[in-house]
């Protein structure tokens, strides 16, 4: 983290690589497939929200764990800016999935079991978000919503990656679908689809560096 | 473990001196069930009947466990200088667990007799109630622990802890509906297995994180 403070060589990668998918994305030849069409180009804007998301995630629940190890400022206001800017990513995540649902499966929302559980994990940080706000004095609420990110995080672990995998599902990979390696992503699609991961996740760390200097500005102001 | 038996002897005595929570919690369980049976007078299927029993089970366990620490909160102070946070957290959860189990028995007879028993497989039925009890107890018992520090206990109980539960439930109200419709154990040994280890989890976790949440 404090790499990606000091430096801004990755955030040249990332205006590059989102150029090329945005571009590149929307003008290339995709393999026609029955049903998906060219909605499959939603697939490099869709997908790498969730893979954001969980990074994004996964570097609050380290400075969770930062925090209850060395309790500071810091730490807590790192932890809650990449939680806001991940649940943003999830909620771009599902709206984005709706639009292709509407388009490939008929409607927005067919309860499958995936969307279900990310609509609950998003559940979970507006819970995280309304702990913060119900506690008033900043070290219980810094260390007790510590506590519940991490909490919170692995148990949407099972609810993400594993139930889904148990029942039948219309996502790729879930309930004997064919994962993403078997599935239709094919080389052109794929040269694409991992810079789009990568680059929209460096993106939501580039948003949240910027809210996490506003807000360690503000905490020296104050002090 | 000298600490845990007092500690658990504690809350069972403050449950038999004071009765009314207990009992309260007796007649919540009796208007509910009375309630599905007015409500499905024409009878219901099986898989309701099993998604009831899990609703209802949440519904009493978020109102018995939210007790187990937002009940003491002005006591904590003299618990957190003469035991350690694992003897506590340790007698809490094995508290909740029996708690629980209790309600679950008496709610599972209230529905029997005014809603009748739809399967036949008792066991089965009974090993994967009592692991879902496992869960859904000892991830209420940390959350009641992070709700207690906040000015609305209640409501944060009910917020922060149904996302965390939701895995349990699902799996195992899919595991008693399978056992219910017929099936045996072969058909639910995976997920049987897979709540199993989500409880571990659980439990683990709490064990790591509750010292954190209790001093203060």
């Amino acid at each position: 983290m404090k790499k990606l403070f000091k430096s801004n060589w990755w955030k040249y990668i990332c205006v590059c690589l989102l150029v090329y998918v945005s571009t590149w994305g929307l003008l290339s030849d995709v393999p026609r497939l029955p049903i998906l069409n060219e909605t499959i180009r939603v697939l490099h804007f869709h997908v790498p929200m969730w893979f954001g998301m969980i990074f994004l995630f996964l570097g609050s629940v380290i400075y969770s764990i930062k925090q209850l190890g060395n309790p500071s400022e810091r730490n807590d206001l790192i932890s809650c800016e990449l939680a806001k800017i991940g649940t943003i990513f999830g909620i771009l995540g599902i709206l984005t999935g709706m639009f292709w649902a509407t388009f490939t499966w008929g409607e927005p929302w067919s309860s499958d079991p995936k969307q279900n559980a990310s609509a609950v994990g998003l559940l979970i940080y507006f819970a995280y978000f309304f702990l913060r706000g119900s506690i008033t004095d900043e070290q219980q609420k810094a260390r007790i919503s510590a506590v519940y990110n991490i909490f919170a995080f692995v148990a949407l672990i099972p609810l993400l990656f594993i139930l889904p995998r148990m029942t039948d599902s219309l996502h790729p990979g879930n309930g004997g679908n064919p994962g993403f390696n078997a599935y239709d992503l094919d080389s052109s699609l794929r040269a694409i689809f991992y810079p789009a991961v990568i680059g929209w996740t460096l993106l939501g760390y580039w948003i949240a560096t910027l809210k996490i200097r506003k807000g360690l500005i503000e905490i020296k102001i104050d002090a | 473990m000298n600490n845990v038996i007092h500690l658990l002897k504690k809350d069972f005595q403050i449950d038999i001196r004071l009765k009314y929570p207990f009992i309260g919690l007796i007649l919540y369980l009796f208007s509910v069930v009375f309630l599905l049976y007015y409500s499905f007078s024409l009878g219901l299927k099986t898989e309701v009947w099993n998604s009831l029993l899990w609703i209802t089970v949440l519904f009493v366990a978020t109102n018995a466990i939210a007790k187990s620490f937002i009940q003491e909160t002005n006591r904590n102070l003299y618990y957190y200088f003469i035991s350690s946070p694992l003897a506590i957290l340790t007698s809490k959860l094995i508290y909740s667990f029996c708690f629980l189990c209790t309600l679950c028995v008496i709610s599972f007879g209230l529905f029997s007799i005014l809603l009748g028993y739809p399967g036949n497989n008792q066991f089965w039925f009974w090993v994967n109630l009592t692991l879902g009890c496992l869960g859904i107890s000892s991830a209420f018992t940390m959350i009641s622990a992070l709700s207690a520090k906040t000015n609305s206990a209640g409501v944060m109980m009910v917020i922060l802890g149904f996302p965390v539960i939701l895995p349990i439930i699902i799996l195992g109200s899919s595991n008693s509906n399978i056992l219910l419709l017929g099936g045996s154990i072969t058909d639910i040994s995976d997920n049987l297995i897979t709540l199993f280890s989500v409880d571990l989890v659980i439990i683990a976790l709490a064990y790591i994180l509750f010292p954190y949440s209790w001093k203060s």
